[in-house]
């Protein structure tokens, strides 16, 4: 007996996520055999930013998503470098990485603790009242002493990822959404105060991730072993990159590359296509991002998602923290729920224990900054990484305004729809395959659902010329 | 030491009316304790989640373990919430039926194409979902400048009829806490205001506490003197009314006696800062503070970053563009 079930609204992620789900036997055991990843929230950022001056675009960006608002004023100062012709002065490159890598962590300990640990904890009798009460209480969840330990941390966490953006705001200004990336650089200057202060906070974040969050995380596997073989997916993973270690980004903490059908290769963003069959879009399909004209289309018929479906060769791609890890050489672990965590986590640790480095290659005094003219015309790529995953944006200039902006964002890619020719997105091919004992409780669900720590404000966007 | 959250709030209470920071005035825990807790209801409607991000931030007053621990009873937050599906929309409708709770709603309310634009969940567009949770609720609370007054997501073209909550909920009193994203403190300050007092606070014509909205950002600005010696002539002169020297000048036109760029020291006013139309308490709270009591460790025109208004109504389009860095022309 099949039955179809909906998680929705999908909770404890950003955003609006409707997921259905059809279950049923096979080969005796009860499972995923069919799943509906499916965005219900529209605001059209790409028509807003239309005829507004191009550094506009660095703070409208960001409130694509207040979760990775700085991916957003990370990427568009990218992108806005590349319009101009600018490249930031060392402090300039270095502040952006700090400010980006600290709301990373704050991200990173966000997801685990606030977003996909309650899922494994049964906190009946430690945290018996709302937001906590009512929940799935299934027999597998941790209880009792464990429980209290992982609540105790999930307390400590809240106040460990305020720091990290208090950390941010240091340089950032205020976090979340910092006013302060420009093209050309960064408007704060570096003070010997500053650095010392980051330093502070930054040592306290590593000292949680160490001896708090990465054995938290690697208890939760040793607990749930079998979520090493749940939520594959589709197998492939994307990452275009962020960090750059140097002025014109060829090196990068976390480098860009794919593992396609198996295989590392590189990354050409020309490959990339976006398809609207099951998407709510009456326009052109299969069109890159630099082209294309949509509307939006509310009641388009067999459209179920407000996400277009991007793919890369027309091949289903995952991105985020594994997806990083993973081309960059540092985790090779697997592709599963279990693996999303464990690379998410050591990712956090990578770039706090860097940060380190990089504050001691500022200059007190120097320059953060490097004025350049926005010109009549142009058109520009920036490729950069938020906390989940590939973003990108798309820009073109012409007298002097926003012509065309594109995004394209990583939960795009995670949670997008089927595309053109019936492909899965990899939410929905993670899902499928996954044993759920109790359609009332359907919790294997949300640990699938939740590993890829979807951000869904980022993830519903348009296309147009 | 043994220091109680009511020695913390006494010595807050003090360095706040110093710095001319609004305090908070909890009440006391046994008022707290009897009324078990100020039932909320959180939605999120056209939202970046960027104003519960900040909300998370919170430390002046308390931190939001302490709020949700000890004084909140938050009975559905769609970020944070344990329940996921009909399970979690059960929570809502409970409360909702239940009533006696604030609504907070967060994010613009979009009314195009019959509101098709957002649904709260399955069935329940957002516009219909709030104008349902106001009628039961006894106050409603905007927070973020989209949920007050329609925000980013209604810069023009406003494609999807994008709307804040005064023009959603018409005839009924909504608080305001505008901010992109706003502040903590403005959100836990507010809530503690209703708390001890069984009213809203007093709001200006924008709906906006004029504890924390009641002053320019200009007018408290450090840069105050640096404006008034070298620009204030001009601009207040009726020579270039709301706009920076930049917004008609380039950098190098002869009549721009001290080019300006960002990074630099002093008044951002060339660059485009809108301090003098915001209103918000921005340069003495700051942001992104570290103890209780204590400011923020920086906020945008101490990071040199000119004020982008985003407490005022009509950002964003009436604050674009949000920098002036060379003038206009070829």
């Amino acid at each position: 007996m099949f039955t179809t079930i909906k998680v929705a609204p999908m909770t404890r992620i950003e955003g609006h996520l409707d997921i259905e789900v059809t279950v049923g036997p096979v080969n005796g055991k009860q499972q995923v055999v069919e799943a509906k990843s499916s965005g219900t929230m529209f605001r059209g950022f790409e028509i807003l930013l239309k005829n507004r001056d191009p550094l506009d675009a660095l703070h409208i960006t960001q409130r694509i998503c207040g979760v990775c608002p700085i991916a957003h004023g990370m990427t568009a100062a990218l992108t806005l470098d590349a319009a101009l012709g600018v490249a930031p002065p060392t402090n300039g490159r270095v502040m952006r990485n700090l400010v980006l890598g600290a709301n990373f962590v704050q991200s990173h300990i966000l997801h685990f603790y606030h977003l996909a640990a309650p899922d494994y904890i049964d906190t009946t009798g430690i945290l018996d009242l709302s937001p906590w009460t009512p929940r799935f209480v299934t027999g597998d969840m941790v209880s009792g002493t464990v429980a209290a330990t992982l609540v105790g941390h999930y307390v400590q966490a809240l106040a460990m990822r305020r720091k990290a953006h208090q950390m941010g705001a240091i340089f950032g200004g205020k976090l979340p959404c910092s006013p302060t990336f420009v093209p050309g650089g960064f408007t704060e200057t570096v003070t010997a105060q500053k650095i010392a202060d980051f330093r502070v906070l930054l040592t306290e974040l590593r000292g949680f991730i160490d001896g708090v969050m990465v054995p938290d995380v690697l208890a939760v596997a040793g607990v749930f072993p079998e979520y090493g073989a749940m939520g594959r997916g589709c197998g492939n993973l994307l990452a275009y990159g962020v960090f750059n270690l140097d002025t014109a980004g060829t090196t990068k903490l976390l480098a860009r590359g794919r593992y396609t059908d198996g295989a590392l290769a590189t990354v050409d963003p020309a490959q990339i296509k976006e398809y609207v069959k099951y998407s709510k879009y009456s326009s052109g399909t299969g069109l890159n991002p630099q082209v294309g004209d949509t509307a939006p289309s509310a009641t388009k018929a067999g459209a179920y998602s407000w996400l277009k479906a991007p793919r890369y060769l027309d091949k289903v791609h995952e991105v985020g923290a594994l997806a990083r890890m993973w081309v960059n050489g540092d985790y090779r672990n697997g592709i599963s729920v279990i693996d999303r965590l464990a690379a998410r986590c050591l990712e956090a640790k990578k770039i706090a224990d860097a940060m380190d480095a990089w504050l001691n290659q500022l200059t007190v005094g120097g320059a953060s900054y490097t004025f350049k003219d926005v010109p009549a015309t142009a058109s520009a790529i920036g490729l950069s990484e938020a906390a989940r995953g590939a973003l990108g944006h798309w820009v073109g200039i012409s007298s002097k305004k926003v012509s065309r902006y594109q995004i394209v964002t990583p939960t795009n890619w995670n949670a997008s729809p089927k595309d053109d020719a019936g492909r899965r997105g990899p939410i929905e091919q993670a899902l499928i395959g996954t044993p759920v004992k109790d359609t009332t409780q359907p919790i294997e669900v949300l640990r699938v659902v939740h590993s890829f720590d979807p951000c869904l404000a980022c993830s519903v966007h348009m296309v147009r010329v | 030491m043994n220091i109680t959250r009511r020695d913390l709030l006494k010595a807050a209470t003090a360095v706040a009316a110093a710095m001319g920071i609004k305090a908070a005035g909890f009440p006391d825990a046994e008022v707290l304790a009897k009324t078990g807790g100020l039932k909320v209801v959180w939605l999120q409607a056209q939202s970046c989640s960027g104003c519960s991000v900040s909300l998370l931030n919170s430390i002046y007053y308390d931190t939001i373990e302490g709020l949700v621990l000890n004084t909140l009873d938050l009975k559905f937050h769609p970020t944070v919430m344990a329940a996921a599906g009909s399970t979690a929309v059960r929570a809502a409708e409970a409360a909702r039926l239940a009533g006696g709770y604030v609504l907070v709603v967060e994010g613009s309310v979009p009314t195009g194409a019959a509101g098709e634009y957002c649904y709260l969940w399955p069935g329940v567009r957002a516009v219909d979902g709030v104008k349902a949770y106001a009628r039961n609720a006894i106050y409603i609370v905007a927070v973020g400048t989209c949920a007050a007054y329609g925000g980013i997501p209604a810069g023009t073209p406003n494609v999807t009829g994008a709307k804040g909550l005064r023009d959603i909920l018409t005839g009924k009193t909504v608080v305001n806490l505008p901010g992109c994203p706003t502040h903590p403190d403005w959100i836990v300050g507010t809530i503690a205001y209703i708390l001890a007092n069984g009213h809203a606070p007093t709001l200006d014509s924008s709906g906006r506490p004029t504890d924390y909205y009641g002053r320019l950002v200009h007018d408290n600005c450090p840069n105050l003197a640096a404006y008034t010696s070298n620009y204030r002539s001009r601009a207040e002169g009726g020579h270039a009314g709301g706009q920076s020297c930049l917004a008609c000048h380039r950098n190098n036109d002869s009549d721009v006696r001290s080019p300006r760029q960002l990074g630099q020291a002093g008044c951002l006013y060339p660059v485009g800062c809108k301090g003098r139309f915001t209103y918000a308490d921005c340069p003495a709270r700051k942001w992104n503070g570290g103890a209780p009591g204590t400011p923020g460790v920086n906020w945008c025109i101490g990071a040199r970053a000119p004020c982008h208004g985003c407490t005022q109504p009509n950002f964003p389009d009436g604050m674009s563009p949000f920098f002036t860095l060379n003038g206009p022309g070829a």
